[in-house]
């Protein structure tokens, strides 16, 4: 589990090294979706099973949409990734940040943060993110709500940013 | 945009910074700057000005940055130290974080490169709006963890933005420039006092917010958004245009104006705790600020540019309607110093 722990993060960083390096949507997008996918092996790793099902399931959903989105918007020839000498500038310096950083935090409060800590790793019947759900949905009822209402406010913003034509914002001038 | 999806978005605008000042948790005053920030983009974009989407475009990158990275402060301070609390934080690496956080949302200065662009960008109401009431909510998040932030942090923010505030609006003739880098000298005064006197830092962001509306509304009565047209403004606005000598000066903080007074009031308590050379050096740098102050009143009112006749008489013809507020602030502007013993007796003792 700590090797698998150890290589999901491993695959994070490298898909956000992908994200932040690629001028192509597609590497780009690409990176995004591998970073997600990783960055819910590691919660599941920590012990969020369902959470990183969720997670999984609504943010790489979306993260293809904006991928086909994106790809069709920007359809290059010949996009350039890792391999050309233009962008391996990036991931060099990019993956030197992520050693310098390391090297500053080494031995420090993450010492052993790839350490597999489900403190929940035996049977039981609840787990600590099902029963985080529940309480959402009992105690946490008016955040809950709070929620919805600022899901319906996006509604509205995103309406109002694309709506039609001549009248909208996103427009050729 | 229908009246309707206007008062929604009114709405959630107050909702944002009221849940952000109510909540004593990271993940609600989040949760409240998040909501701030979506309810604030149509509005700017209402005009559908490519300017305008652009500054929008730039404010939303900015300010979704600074949530992010305040989101990820309070969490790992959450996974240090099990504390979710707003003003309970410990850790310095969350502190130095969220603080650096807040100040790319109020426009501080190593992170303030988005304010003058945004602001350009934007007609003066949303300016208006984006300089005064959107500063309250992460105004409010700063003064909960300025006592638990490196004070050497707070000191040279403080003292970078008076600085640069005052720089970066030396060359400017476009007003709303100049507006925003005059927001990032004031805020920077703010910074400057807030670990040492709290109520201090908020009297000072209160007779900002004053000064900068009357001075936003008085350019918005006349429609003047560059120095040119501030030449001519006296033309449709006679008595506003010579009130708006005096209000830039109040800004510049010169003494029988409101502005003095946080200006007197925090170097007094920076010279009581000792820092003679901060607060000389504050001084100083609100010297280059005086300087594009001076440089408007000189436009505005010091000096008549040539014209044709006709273009002498429009306050005759077509009278200009101000705003409700404009009188309110502009009084406030100008006329607050005498107060200032009952304000200290009432706010900050």
């Amino acid at each position: 589990m700590t090797y698998l722990v150890s290589l999901f993060l491993l695959g994070l960083i490298f898909g956000l090294v992908a994200v932040a390096s690629n001028p192509a949507p597609y590497f780009a997008a690409l990176g995004l979706v591998i970073a997600a996918g990783a960055g819910c092996g590691v919660l599941v790793g920590h012990g969020g099973s369902f959470l990183s099902l969720v997670l999984f399931l609504i943010y790489l959903g979306g993260m293809l949409v904006v991928f086909a989105y994106s790809a069709a918007l920007a359809a290059e020839p010949f996009p350039e990734t890792w391999g050309d000498r233009s962008v391996l500038v990036y991931v060099l310096f990019y993956i030197l940040g992520v050693m310098v950083v390391v090297g500053w935090f080494w031995g420090g409060w993450h010492e052993a943060c790839w350490v597999a800590i489900d403190e929940l790793k035996e049977l039981v019947v609840l787990r600590g993110d099902v029963s985080g759900v529940a309480l959402m949905y009992s105690s946490g009822g008016g955040l809950l709500m709070l929620c919805a209402w600022v899901l319906l406010l996006t509604l509205f913003v995103v309406l109002e940013l694309t709506r039609g034509l001549n009248r909208g914002t996103v427009r050729a001038i | 945009m229908s009246p309707y999806v206007f008062t929604l978005l009114i709405f959630n605008l107050g909702l944002g910074t009221t849940m952000t000042f109510a909540s004593s948790h990271w993940l609600l005053a989040w949760m409240g700057l998040e909501i701030n920030t979506l309810a604030i983009i149509p509005l700017m974009t209402r005009q559908h000005h490519p300017r305008a989407v652009e500054a929008t475009t730039k404010y939303f990158l900015t300010q979704a940055t600074a949530a992010a990275l305040i989101l990820f402060a309070s969490t790992s301070n959450a996974w240090l130290t099990g504390e979710w609390a707003i003003n309970q934080m410990s850790h310095p690496l969350a502190t130095s974080t969220i603080m650096l956080a807040l100040a790319l949302k109020l426009g501080l200065a190593p992170v303030h490169f988005w304010m003058p662009e945004v602001i350009q960008g934007l007609d003066l109401t949303t300016g208006l709006v984006l300089s005064t009431w959107q500063k309250l909510a992460p105004f409010a998040l700063l003064l909960q963890v300025s006592s638990t932030v490196n004070p050497l942090i707070l000191t040279l923010i403080g003292l970078l933005s008076t600085l640069i505030g005052g720089w970066g609006g030396l060359n400017q003739t476009q007003l709303r420039k100049i507006l925003a880098y005059s927001s990032i000298a004031h805020l920077g005064w703010m910074v400057l006092i807030i670990q040492f006197s709290p109520p201090l830092a908020t009297l000072s962001l209160l007779i900002y917010i004053i000064m900068t509306t009357s001075a936003f509304l008085t350019f918005k009565l006349t429609s003047s958004t560059t120095m040119n047209a501030l030449a001519t403004s006296w033309t449709k606005s006679p008595m506003m245009t010579s009130l708006a000598t005096l209000i830039l000066l109040s800004l510049a903080g010169l003494p029988p104006l409101t502005g003095f007074m946080p200006k007197w009031l925090i170097l007094q308590e920076l010279v009581k705790q000792d820092l003679p050379m901060l607060a000389f050096f504050a001084a100083m740098t609100a010297l280059l600020s005086l300087y594009f102050y001076l440089r408007l009143c000189y436009t505005v009112a010091l000096t008549s540019s040539p014209n044709t006749i006709t273009m002498l008489t429009p306050w005759r013809l077509n009278p200009t309607q101000t705003s409700p507020l404009n009188p309110l602030t502009t009084m406030l502007t100008l006329a607050l110093l005498p107060l200032t013993p009952a304000i200290l007796a009432l706010v900050i003792y």
